[in-house]
């Protein structure tokens, strides 16, 4: 089971896509990649869940780590995510009042929920 | 008619994403449960999973125990009672912020139950199956 992951700058952007399944398995490549953005020195990270087909309280938990990591800095980590089976995982757990969501990464960049 | 299927994995984070997609696949055998319930049992099965994990020790194994019925799929997951503490705590405080794996639990099922057993503790998940799945039972081969 590989988890994709690919960084990329868009209008002071740190856009993370994450494609495949976040689960206890694949959740440290994806925490260490977000604990690298940060300490790269990326203060507006987006993490771009479109590609995922599996998200457990795991990838929440790495979610919720790199929010606290990058908010330490006085940054911000938002979310695209429009598919309904992870919308529901963040709804029950209560983070889509912890995360600004956004249908499209151009929503995000230019700056509309 | 019951079917009983039974799966044992290594207690390690590689082996989770067998247990969820065989008790997925499993699942859709059946009419009466449709996909996006069946993906809610996969995440409860990827918790319950995991929560076991954390409690086992190197080189142990976990069983799951599917009882595949007309009306539901129970799925039961064996492991030492100390495993599932994280994801069902002995005092019934409300989980802190970062303890979603018992939010998701006890959302997505439609009853999970805690037991305790000889070898340590049996984790029960029920899904109901709906109704108009008692009729299609005829169809499947003995």
């Amino acid at each position: 089971m590989d988890l994709g992951l690919d960084v990329k700058e868009r209008n002071n952007w740190a856009v993370l896509s994450v494609q495949g399944e976040v689960d206890v398995y694949t959740a440290p490549q994806f925490r260490e990649q977000l604990i690298q953005l940060v300490d790269q020195g990326q203060r507006s990270i987006l993490v771009d869940l479109e590609g995922v087909e599996f998200l457990d309280s795991t990838g929440l938990g790495v979610l919720v780590g790199g929010l606290k990591r990058v908010r330490s800095h006085d940054g911000d980590l938002a979310l695209v995510c429009t598919q309904r089976r992870i919308l529901k995982v963040l709804e029950i757990t209560g983070l889509t009042k912890v995360f600004t969501i956004y249908d499209s990464v151009d929503a995000a960049v230019g700056g509309q929920s | 008619m019951e079917r009983v299927v039974q799966l044992q994995i290594p207690a390690r984070p590689e082996f989770v994403g067998i247990a969820r997609m065989a008790v997925g696949a499993l699942a859709g055998i059946r009419p009466g449960l449709a996909y996006e319930r069946i993906d809610d049992l996969r995440i409860v099965v990827s918790e319950a999973c995991t929560s076991a994990i954390e409690g086992m020790e190197d080189g142990s194994n976990i069983r799951l125990r599917c009882v595949d019925a007309p009306k539901s799929l129970e799925v039961r997951i064996e492991a030492p009672e100390a495993a599932f503490e994280s994801a069902f705590p002995k005092d019934e405080h409300e989980p802190d912020g970062d303890n979603f794996r018992i939010s998701l639990i006890r959302a997505l099922v439609d009853d999970a139950d805690l037991r305790t057993t000889a070898g340590g503790a049996e984790l029960c998940l029920v899904m109901n199956r709906d109704a108009a799945s008692d009729e299609d039972d005829e169809d499947l081969p003995a």
